[in-house]
């Protein structure tokens, strides 16, 4: 990463349970946490093809599937796998400190 | 000698297709001298002399017959498009491609699948890409946003004034036959077809019942392009004949001339290759020990290291059934104890026409499918899904995604995959691109085959002929 970011606390670990995702926000950046396969990912909520939210996508091994055209997205490179989108998602660093889930968003 | 001469002579004599094997036991007889007692569908034999003409070499090498088997083979064939456990939701969907057809195989409601033609109704655009999975509660088009219902019901169409023309209400979209078995989505865009189970014909579809594949999950997934024509990759595992020259290091321990092949009505077939037995071509070269020492296993990840020991008088298959029972019970998590030693050590092989092969057995738990490619007649995709039981706590995991490997890299680069599996898969394909190019460079017009360890390759390739025709 060239510009410089910092850990923020956003949810505590417990409102975020296996399999759930959590839409949010942090300095007007609208931001997607999912706990799929013991994992937790922070990613934009915003599809890189038409800019629609993924919340309402489906999670499976590794990746969401923006449910307005289908286009997937690794959950951890934030990549494009499939048309239509061919741009990349952005991705967070997330981790636990204290039971709480911090997510490394640029300032 | 002369004893062995002798038996080739009166195996010339004998009517077509009843030689066997010359001084080894045959499958069955292996099977009846195990302790815990194979079930019925084990137990049983259905082969048929089909003829014995040569295979007429045109359908590997010709762009054109490739172009006929896409209008005429597979848009009337039941075809496996994905397990139910890819689309656990209502709303859950997989995308299913064979050459240029393409479907949405969806589930609208729990009990209800549909396979959709992937095509918006305005201008035609895939409503998802190929190869894709995903949950929608409508399927709207990129292109204009023309949108669908879950259940096909045409939904929205953008300045719908422009279009008075249209019977929206009519505009459904097109659907292909779906039928389910044991946790397998088939799809046929034949609307004539017959159902999934007189296609599969009573006894074939008796077996594949009491297998319980729907207690399965995937939990590995594989997939390579092959160099060679789609049915030349199925024909290479259609029998055991190869092993001797092709798997060497696998003979010690596999019945491989002694295997039983099965002919069931037009569409299914299978064979029976007995492991923890030595390959009659071996008789005299390797004892008890050897065989246990070289058995190779394709989901050998249950087994971790251990090493098996051979206690006096016992034989290496009793050995091996009794040790696999325990420790696949342990790495798999589900009860083995009344399932035969011949389920948990053969290797099973069916294939479901035209292009899937089921292996129930527990040591090589599983399915392969074979597509062509839409672009290249002397290419085709190949995949192999390891499925194992559902953990007893019925929790059942995520199928593994697919892992696509390089047409470079070898099956032991797959993460996951046993690397003795890999091993043999390699020395499979090998063989194909070779094939290939030798059956163009060929004086000859066809392939001849053998009338009992071939038999599968006849009864597949006689289907093919049927529905080319
Ligand atoms: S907005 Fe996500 S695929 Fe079109
Ligand atoms: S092609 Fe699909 S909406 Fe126009
Ligand atoms: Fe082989």
């Amino acid at each position: 990463m060239t510009e410089s970011s910092s850990f923020q606390r956003v949810l505590p670990v417990a409102d975020l349970p296996a399999g759930a995702k959590k839409p949010l926000s942090i300095d007007g950046r609208p931001l997607l946490l999912c706990n799929a396969n013991g994992k937790l990912h922070a990613i934009a909520n915003v599809c890189s093809h038409n800019e629609k939210p993924l919340e309402r996508g489906r999670v499976g091994n590794g990746w969401i599937a923006c449910p307005t055209h289908g286009a997937r997205f690794d959950l951890v490179t934030g990549k494009a796998m499939c048309l239509p989108a061919t741009q990349p998602i952005a991705v967070y660093d997330v981790r636990v400190v204290d039971d709480w889930i911090e997510v490394a968003v640029p300032v | 000698m002369s004893e062995v001469k002798e038996d080739q002579r009166q195996a010339a004599a004998a009517s077509k297709g009843e030689a066997r094997c010359p001084g080894a036991p045959s499958t069955q007889e292996i099977i009846a001298a195990d302790k815990v007692a194979a079930p019925g569908w084990v137990r049983s034999e259905s082969y048929r002399f089909l003829g014995d003409e040569d295979i007429s070499k045109d359908r590997y090498i010709d762009a054109a017959y490739a172009q006929r088997e896409i209008d005429t083979l597979w848009k009337k064939t039941w075809q496996f498009a994905c397990r139910e456990e890819h689309i656990p939701e209502v709303g859950d969907y997989h995308v299913y491609d064979l050459g240029p057809y393409s479907f949405i195989i969806t589930r609208v409601a729990q009990d209800d699948i549909r396979a959709y033609y992937n095509a918006c109704l305005h201008r035609g655009t895939k409503l998802r890409a190929s190869g894709t999975e995903g949950n929608a509660e409508e399927f709207k088009c990129s292109f204009h946003g023309w949108t669908w219902n879950l259940d096909g019901s045409h939904k929205e169409t953008l300045c719908s004034w422009d279009f008075p023309h249209v019977d929206f209400k009519k505009l459904t979209l097109p659907q292909a036959k779906v039928e389910r078995l044991g946790g397998f989505v088939f799809i046929n865009m034949d609307p004539q077809a017959p159902t999934l189970a007189d296609y599969f014909g009573k006894e074939a579809k008796a077996h594949i019942d009491a297998w319980k594949l729907e207690n399965r999950y995937v939990y590995l997934h594989v997939a390579k392009h092959l160099p060679c024509n789609w049915k030349l990759a199925i024909d290479a595992f259609l029998e055991a004949y190869h092993v001797i020259e092709t798997h060497p290091q696998v003979a010690p321990s596999n019945g491989d001339a002694n295997t039983q092949y099965d002919v069931y009505g037009e569409h299914v077939n299978r064979f029976i290759s007995p492991l923890g037995v030595v390959s009659p071509h071996l008789y005299g070269k390797v004892s008890e020990q050897d065989v246990l020492n070289q058995f190779t296993l394709g989901d050998s990840s249950a087994l971790g290291d251990t090493k098996f020991t051979l206690k006096d008088g016992g034989t290496a298959r009793s050995v091996m059934a009794e040790m696999f029972r325990g420790m696949f019970e342990q790495a798999t998590n589900t009860d083995l104890s009344k399932v035969s030693d011949s389920e948990l050590l053969d290797c099973f092989s069916y294939t479901v026409f035209p292009n899937v092969f089921l292996f129930p057995g527990i040591s090589l738990p599983m399915v392969y499918r074979f597509r062509p490619d839409p672009q290249d007649h002397r290419r085709c995709l190949y995949e192999v899904l390891f499925l194992r039981p559902v953990p007893k706590d019925g929790t059942r995991p995520m199928p593994a995604e697919p892992i696509h490997l390089e047409d470079h890299q070898s099956f032991k680069e797959a993460e996951g995959m046993d690397p003795g599996f890999g091993a043999i898969l390699d020395q499979d394909t090998d063989n194909l691109i070779l094939q290939q190019q030798g059956l163009e460079a060929s004086a000859k017009s066809g392939l001849t085959l053998g009338n009992y360890q071939e038999i599968r390759v006849r009864h597949f390739e006689n289907a093919v002929s049927k529905y080319v025709a």
